[in-house]
């Protein structure tokens, strides 16, 4: 908006680009303010106060002590951390199933909602956009299990092999660690696809249709529309969820990595999260300093990420967070 | 448009809810399975006030209804009320530190592994003052045995509950460890002596062979093995036992040299853990052990174990036992439409104490009461009213209210002979394996004070199971003619070990369990840990035997287990010398 028409004295309407702070302003949006003060406040002692609690990342706190009286040893947890081969794997592995995860349920989501918008048949739609997002509902323990129960030597998926004369002797899919992974990313794909998708489906209702009319008068079949109308419809959302995600990678996860890895794969299955349970939350290493740090490191991440692929969609030009 | 509206409206909440979690450390799990104290006193019928305290046990158990029959009678003669929860899928160490990071402890606690750290974070209420004022307490242990207790400030914070005789040991079951097997495959072989893993697990396989299902139609698996977290001490310690030594649970105590000079061995590396774990290989490459037996949840192990399908296993007693109990007793369907009972069929398991060569002595068995002061029962600083824990837990010792926990009530769960002789009737002793029966009507606190041992009548057993007339009409009969067949009266008989008066240092898993990886040698603990937990179960499963068991034993040492060696050696120095202190010599 070019500044000189809101410097025009016909128009009253305030700036939106730049809103000025007046008290007759004030006045005007006090209920909104008071609004939104109580979200501001509310962040402010959930998410911003407990930040303090850093502090321990650079003592060695023991909880007798308090902050006040534990000692302070600069960046040795750090130092303890990246020296710890441990510590690199669990970093790797958490980084591989976070990206794996991102990959699969973006383009899968997507793919799902777009074929799920072509049905036309409406009870048909409905039913199976309600069967897809009801595993959402399901705590891990729970999907944990079923999925546990398919992949011993005799639940179905060993018994369905062995049948077709694919395997002669059940395979412990779960013992091997190069399956792990794909494992994970398939429990995750199972549980939240449907849910997912919820949110590309309601984005392409919005749609505008007259761009699907213009495009059936310019010829285009079906599966073009859903190339070159559908899709292209879809992009900010896509970006906006993609950017707001690529700060979660490093929350790859916990229960489902700790619920069905085991020792075998224990090289492959264990995140960020599971090795400060492991050596920091444990009773017999409790060491909150470790876990702190470990905590930072994670925070400092998924800022980057977001910062980092925010700027990039800016670059670009494309939707972005802020 | 309305769904423009409800996706910009989803998209801003999503957005608030992801840029301020990534600016929070997450603390997962973070799932305490206790409760806070609430001692708000309730005033009972009889007016007389009742206190109503919470408890943890950093153990598996299962809780108790509301209204407990029992529970209530013990209510109104003690005045206290205690709520007891248990572990809920995770282990000791992980409840106990989201316990204390939590700030919300219960009135008592038994920490498990993590009892040292309750101390350190001065989270308990020391027992000395209260041991003076209650003789109850002050009973259950010698002035030396308590001694043991203290921490390193000189106070007694916990005393362990299990295994403490009252006037003497008399242990009619096994609970530690064993190679266990369903009696009917001995009967089957008629009664052979089994003594090394060649003839356990051939028995094994020539029985599956003759007899592959059970009369449901349930194909058997020989052998299973846990190794699950912790529990993979089933797979992990058994070359230990093998080479005759006791369950010092983390490494053999050579006394090749004399009772005053014991030297720390390390059994992960000797000649008989390779043979061990090449016989399981082995047996997986045959298919007698159970394929899911790396993979396998505790959960898993346990209702794989409750179908009667698993002839022989190796664990701890307490680990299965009590949950298979209530299974095993129960009717089930055949395929020609009868019913049947797995202990009837002779599905109960007798412990094998099996050795490496044949005609070795060994001690799976310890015939003599351990104490374990790694940990215990303990009241925490955040009980309003430790004084009435104390005198709580000195009244569970009184001898009626210990009968009520343990037998029950007069006439309801037991009956008394003319000559004072407690016993059941077949109904009561169902009565007492059922789940939930024991739910809505015993109350044994069994993380509290206890005995075993004679009762302080001189007549009975604190403890019915430990009863010589109710062991024996409490067996199904199968196994009652099994233990014939060998001639022995009791589980302890039948595994027969040799009998030793315990070592000064027995058993050392009491300080194993609980090290901290603040030392090199925790440090290396944990790593060692962790490296067995990866290649036992992969050299059990491997192709190539000899060269995943080089690549394990390289693993292995990079883990640096002299560390830990030279500790365990520290640890048992200290404790002979302790005990040299008080006037222990070699016999």
């Amino acid at each position: 908006m070019e500044n000189s028409i809101t410097k025009s004295k016909n128009i009253k309407e305030v700036d939106i680009n730049k809103p000025k702070f007046t008290v007759k302003e004030f006045k005007r949006q006090w209920i909104l303010v008071a609004i939104s003060a109580v979200y501001v406040v509310y962040g402010i002692i959930f998410y911003y106060l407990p930040l303090a609690g850093w502090i321990m990342a650079f003592q060695h706190f023991v909880y007798a002590k308090g902050i006040t009286g534990s000692k302070w040893v600069g960046l040795d947890k750090f130092k303890f951390l990246f020296n710890d081969k441990t510590f690199l794997m669990v970093i790797r592995n958490t980084f591989a199933m976070g990206v794996l995860n991102l990959f699969f349920s973006t383009i899968v989501a997507i793919a799902f909602a777009i074929l799920l918008n072509e049905v036309r048949t409406r009870w048909f739609k409905k039913s199976i956009q309600t069967i897809s997002y009801l595993p959402h509902f399901l705590s891990w323990i729970i999907v944990v299990a079923i999925v546990h129960d398919a992949l011993t030597s005799t639940g179905i998926i060993n018994e369905i092999l062995m049948k077709v004369g694919i395997l002669k002797q059940p395979y412990a899919f779960l013992g091997d660690p190069k399956l792990f992974w794909g494992i994970v990313t398939f429990s995750n794909l199972w549980k939240e696809t449907g849910w997912n998708a919820i949110i590309y489906l309601a984005a392409i209702t919005s749609i505008d249709p007259c761009l699907y009319e213009s495009a059936s008068i310019d010829g285009a079949g079906r599966f073009q529309k859903m190339l070159y109308v559908t899709l292209p419809g879809l992009r900010p959302t896509i970006m906006i969820l993609l950017l707001m995600n690529m700060g979660n990678v490093l929350n790859a996860g916990f229960e489902l990595q700790y619920l069905l890895g085991n020792g075998l794969v224990q090289n492959v299955s264990r995140t960020i999260d599971i090795y400060i349970l492991d050596w920091a939350l444990d009773a017999r290493n409790l060491d909150y300093s470790l876990g702190t740090a470990a905590g930072i490191f994670k925070t400092v991440v998924s800022m980057t990420f977001i910062l980092g692929s925010n700027y990039i969609a800016k670059k670009r030009g494309d939707e972005r967070l802020f | 448009m309305k769904t423009k509206k409800i996706v910009s409206l989803i998209l801003g909440s999503m957005l608030a809810v992801t840029s301020l979690a990534a600016c929070s450390t997450g603390t997962p799990g973070d799932t305490t399975a206790a409760t806070t104290g609430g001692d708000q006193p309730a005033v009972t019928d009889g007016g007389k006030e009742i206190v109503d305290f919470t408890m943890f046990a950093a153990m598996a158990g299962k809780e108790k209804n509301e209204g407990n029959e029992i529970k209530e009678i013990i209510a109104e003669k003690t005045g206290v009320r205690v709520n007891e929860t248990w572990l809920t899928g995770q282990d000791a160490g992980e409840a106990i530190g989201s316990i204390i990071a939590s700030g919300k402890l219960p009135d008592l606690i038994d920490g498990g592994d993590g009892s040292v750290t309750l101390y350190e974070n001065g989270l308990l209420v020391a027992w000395d003052p209260y041991l003076e004022k209650y003789p109850n307490l002050k009973e259950m242990y010698t002035d030396q045995e308590w001694d043991q207790f203290r921490m390193e400030d000189g106070h007694i914070y916990w005393a362990n509950v299990f295994g403490n005789s009252y006037q003497y040991n008399t242990a009619t079951g096994h609970n530690g460890e064993a190679f266990w097997i369903q009696n009917r495959v001995l009967e089957w072989a008629n009664y052979p002596k089994i003594e090394t893993l060649d003839e356990y697990f051939k028995l094994l396989e020539d029985f599956a062979a003759a007899n592959p299902e059970l009369p449901d139609g349930t194909p058997v698996i020989p052998y299973t093995c846990l190794c699950e977290d912790w529990k993979y001490f089933c797979l992990e310690n058994p070359p230990m036992f093998l080479d005759g030594y006791p369950n010092d649970g983390c490494v053999i105590v050579n006394i090749d040299a004399g009772m005053d000079k014991p030297q720390v061995v390390d059994y992960n590396t000797t000649e008989t853990a390779k043979m061990y774990f090449k016989k399981m290989n082995e047996e997986y490459a045959k298919g007698a052990l159970d394929p899911d037996f790396a993979t396998q949840t505790y959960d898993e192990y346990i209702a794989k174990l409750s179908t009667g399908r698993v002839l022989g296993l190796c664990d701890q007693y307490w680990d299965f036992a009590y949950s298979i109990m209530g299974p095993f007793a129960s009717p089930l369907e055949a395929t020609d439409g009868t019913t049947f009972r797995l202990d009837e069929l002779g599905c109960d398991y007798v412990p094998l104490g099996l050795v490496a060569k044949k005609g070795m002595d060994q001690q799976w068995h310890s015939y003599d009461d351990e104490l374990n002061c790694s940990s215990g029962c303990a009241v925490t600083t955040s009980c309003k009213d430790p004084d009435l824990a104390f005198a709580f837990l000195s009244a569970l010792l009184d001898q009626d209210i210990h009968d009520l926990r343990f037998w029950g009530i007069e006439g309801v769960d037991y009956l008394v002979d003319e000559n004072g002789l407690y016993y059941r009737t077949e109904e009561m002793r169902e009565n007492w394996k059922s789940d939930s029966y024991k739910a809505k009507h015993t109350c044994e606190y069994s993380y509290c004070p206890q005995w075993m041992g004679m009762s302080k009548d001189g007549i009975n057993r604190m403890q019915p199971g430990e009863q010589p007339s109710e062991f024996i009409e409490g067996l199904a009969a199968p196994l009652r003619k099994t233990f014939e067949a060998y001639g022995a009266g009791t589980y302890a008989e039948f595994i027969n070990s040799k009998i030793v008066v315990n070592a000064p240092w027995y058993p050392l898993w009491s300080w194993s369990n609980s090290i901290s990886s603040d030392t090199p040698g925790g440090i290396a603990w944990k790593k060692m840990g962790e490296t067995k937990h990866l290649w036992l179960p992969t050299v059990v499963m491997s192709s190539d035997f000899e060269g995943d068991w080089a690549n394990y034993m390289a693993a292995y040492a990079e883990c640096n287990p002299q560390d830990f060696l030279n500790e365990a050696q520290a640890e048992v120095d200290t404790r002979l010398a302790t005990a040299q202190s008080y006037g222990w010599t070699p016999t």
